[in-house]
């Protein structure tokens, strides 16, 4: 009889509780940890526009105007490292990603094509589109490995997400939404859930993991951003988008209620000049890819 | 009941409604019997020769002043007994319908009096000016074209309301009577065999005619876009599009941008070998997301002029321009290409040259401004992977700040770089 009175109580208090829980993302406030803005031989970086991270604090740059990617490691609140990943095949990336194994993707936009490299930066080959349906030819605009290691491509051509096993084997599409503007980037939840960014109409679309079509959560938010790019979700679910031309970033509740903005526009550290990649890692830094600014910044939420 | 009895029923319901209104209005004011206009024209004299005129408003005729004017006082000019812009409406209101597809501006904003005279005219609804040019007084560009072109539309020197609504469209965009290719269609009879033949036997019926055709003449033939795509000026529609008697005739040939390359291979390959690409040539639509494949009025085949076709995708740039202090001509005068690439480069945001400084100096000789170091031998002290350059004291599509600098005083620029002189 206890038992169940105790029950009843802890499901009143979840329930009281629930709403403090939403209203968590209204909190978050970025703090500046610091800045890179070269290698490990001091070269300086040109026009980075990718970053991603990992649980493992690697680090890895799409350092795209010198067209090669750099290896760092995250500790003490800094980035370490920074050795040259530079392989023949690779000539512009843009978007990276890490994979369990510690494996990099690299978008490379001059070929069009995401390139994979082992752990060790050596070139393994492309993600290959054979078995893809029609049409043929696939125009990646971005691309997402989620933590199974499934690739998801952005490709604009076909005008949907294409999704490959770990192997590079195709598995499915998902048309894009109705009425898009353009898509510019994705990204993936814990459970599969896809989310897809439009830059031009300043919206977010959502397909559940066995979804066969995207749905919008949000109206049009020009109001709030200028053009978004790359979009990204912490822990909690709570969904953040980086806008170049604003210089800032946008954060967005699971419901599609816009929060607030983070950060603002200039050239001071601190500060973005047309960002564009960027990635949370597990004890919720986040590394942004500060393109015409010409380094990575790394902002750690306050609690 | 058939639409005819609707109507007579109408005018019988808004009938009693504007005596009802009138006796109000008597009945407010306390009007000496038989009254009325008659005392409002004893002090204004000038009306008299105005109430001659050939189409007078219903409620000056029967001596209704006191339907739009209060007698004695008002918080409106004119002694109005609403606002300007909200007047007419009060009899008028479903000048909009609910249902409207499009709207003209003016009325919208109850701008009558820019079309109407509100007490009399010698024009038909009492309109200021008679036929097209009343239109062409707003719509001058357009008056001037449909003046100058070689093949004219018919309807458009017969009067632009053999297309279009005055008001309000419950139909089709662009204020249009019905939507294209329904209103063509009105006219052009698509199964006359020399219809059929100048169209190659596709079935444009169901086409939109306003993709090849200007309805408001052309100095084309067939008043085809002045800017024709050389297939379509040739008739080989075949070229991109399935023939006219496959079951999907309209469809191309190919998807995207791999359509257009066909012919285009050398631009297309050449923007395919740079490091940056505009993505939208690679989208779905490709190349049409900019260009209308078979004729167009702006050169270049372009869909509309180039600052509202990269204003579709890049609203905020082309809104910062709008609302900059200082304009930068390049945009201005609507060509983003002075700057941009507008299919692919090495450079970064698309750039022209590699360099900002040179592509800024294609216009400004700087040293003649500004005596200001710039180069990579400066770097910027805000951020020393940068250096100084045009860009890290300007936006160039403009800010609300003079000569378009990022902050509200030229100290607050300086001080940026030059701390030691921080107050």
């Amino acid at each position: 009889m206890k038992m169940k009175y105790a029950m009843k109580v802890i499901v009143f208090l979840t329930v009281l509780l629930l709403p403090f829980k939403s209203f968590g993302a209204e909190n978050v406030n970025l703090i500046f940890v610091a800045a890179v803005s070269a290698d490990d031989k001091g070269n300086g970086m040109r026009l980075p526009e990718g970053i991603a991270c990992n649980d493992k604090s690697d680090v890895v740059v799409a350092d795209s105007g010198n067209g090669r990617l750099l290896k760092y490691t995250f500790k003490n609140e800094t980035l370490q490292g920074g050795s040259e990943i530079k392989p023949a095949q690779l000539s512009y990336p843009v978007i990276v990603q890490l994979n369990s194994k510690g494996e990099i993707f690299a978008l490379d936009e001059k070929q069009r094509r995401v390139a994979r490299l082992g752990a060790d930066g050596a070139f393994e080959g492309f993600v290959e589109t054979a078995g893809v349906p029609a049409p043929d030819t696939v125009v990646p605009r971005s691309f997402r490995v989620d933590s199974s290691d499934r690739i998801y491509i952005c490709d604009i051509f076909g005008a949907r997400v294409l999704i490959f096993d770990p192997a590079g084997k195709f598995v499915r599409q998902i048309p894009f939404p109705d009425n898009y503007g353009f898509i510019s980037d994705l990204a993936v939840d814990p459970r599969g859930k896809i989310y897809l960014l439009d830059s031009v109409r300043a919206m977010i679309y959502t397909a559940a993991a066995d979804a066969t079509a995207f749905t919008p959560i949000t109206k049009e938010m020009k109001e709030y951003m200028d053009f978004p790019v790359s979009i990204t979700l912490d822990s909690r679910g709570v969904i953040y988008v980086v806008d170049k031309d604003g210089g800032n970033m946008s954060v967005i509740g699971q419901d599609g209620t816009f929060m607030g903005h983070q950060l603002q526009r200039g050239w001071k550290e601190g500060l973005l000049y047309y960002p564009s990649q960027f990635c949370i890692d597990d004890k919720g830094y986040f590394f942004i890819a500060d393109r015409n600014n010409g380094r990575v910044q790394i902002f750690s939420m306050l609690k | 009941m058939n639409l005819r009895h609707k109507l007579i029923l109408l005018f019988i319901v808004s009938g009693i409604l504007c005596i009802a209104g009138i006796a109000g209005s008597q009945e407010q004011f306390n009007l000496k019997p038989g009254a009325r206009g008659k005392v409002c024209l004893g002090c204004h004299v000038a009306f008299q020769d105005k109430l001659k005129s050939a189409f007078v408003h219903t409620p000056v005729k029967i001596g209704e002043c006191t339907g739009c004017h209060s007698p004695h006082t008002s918080s409106h000019g004119k002694l109005l007994a609403a606002e300007p812009n909200k007047i007419c409406l009060r009899c008028h209101k479903t000048i909009i319908p609910d249902s409207a597809v499009s709207s003209h501006k003016v009325v919208v904003e109850g701008n009558c009096v820019k079309c109407h005279d509100p007490h009399a005219s010698a024009n038909k609804f009492n309109l200021l000016k008679a036929g097209n040019e009343l239109c062409f007084g707003c719509h001058k560009d357009m008056g001037d074209k449909v003046k100058s072109v070689k093949f004219k539309h018919n309807p458009v020197d017969k009067g632009c309301l053999n297309c279009h609504n005055p008001h309000a469209s419950t139909k089709a965009d662009f204020l249009l009577n019905d939507r294209v290719p329904s209103l063509c269609l009105g006219c052009h009879k698509t199964t006359n065999p020399l219809f059929q033949q100048k169209h190659m036997n596709y079935p444009v019926a169901s086409a939109k005619c306003t993709t090849c055709h200007n309805p408001h003449g052309s100095n084309k033939g067939g008043i085809l876009y002045d800017d024709v795509h050389p297939p379509v000026a040739q008739r080989m529609c075949n070229q991109c599009h399935e023939a006219p008697d496959s079951p999907n005739p309209f469809a191309t040939k190919k998807p995207g941008f791999e359509l257009c390359r066909g012919c285009h291979s050398t631009m297309i390959n050449e923007a395919l070998s740079k490091n940056k690409l505009h993505w939208p040539v690679l989208s779905k639509r490709g190349c049409l997301n900019c260009h209308n494949p078979h004729a167009s009025s702006q050169s270049s085949l372009l869909k509309e002029p180039m600052v509202k076709l990269c204003g579709t995708c890049h609203a905020d740039t082309i809104r910062r321009q709008e609302q900059s202090v200082t304009k930068h001509p390049p945009i201005q005068d609507g060509d983003c290409t002075v700057c941009h690439q507008p299919h692919a480069s090495d450079n970064s945001m698309l750039f022209q040259q590699p360099s900002v400084i040179n592509l800024c100096g294609t216009c400004h000789d700087w040293q003649k401004h500004s005596t200001h170091p710039v180069g990579e031998k400066y770097p910027d002290p805000r951020n020393k992977n940068l250096f100084v350059m045009c860009l890290s004291c300007h936006r160039a599509h403009g800010t609300p700040y003079k000569t378009m600098i990022p902050f509200a005083t030229i100290t607050d620029l300086c001080i940026q770089c030059h701390q030691q002189f921080k107050r």
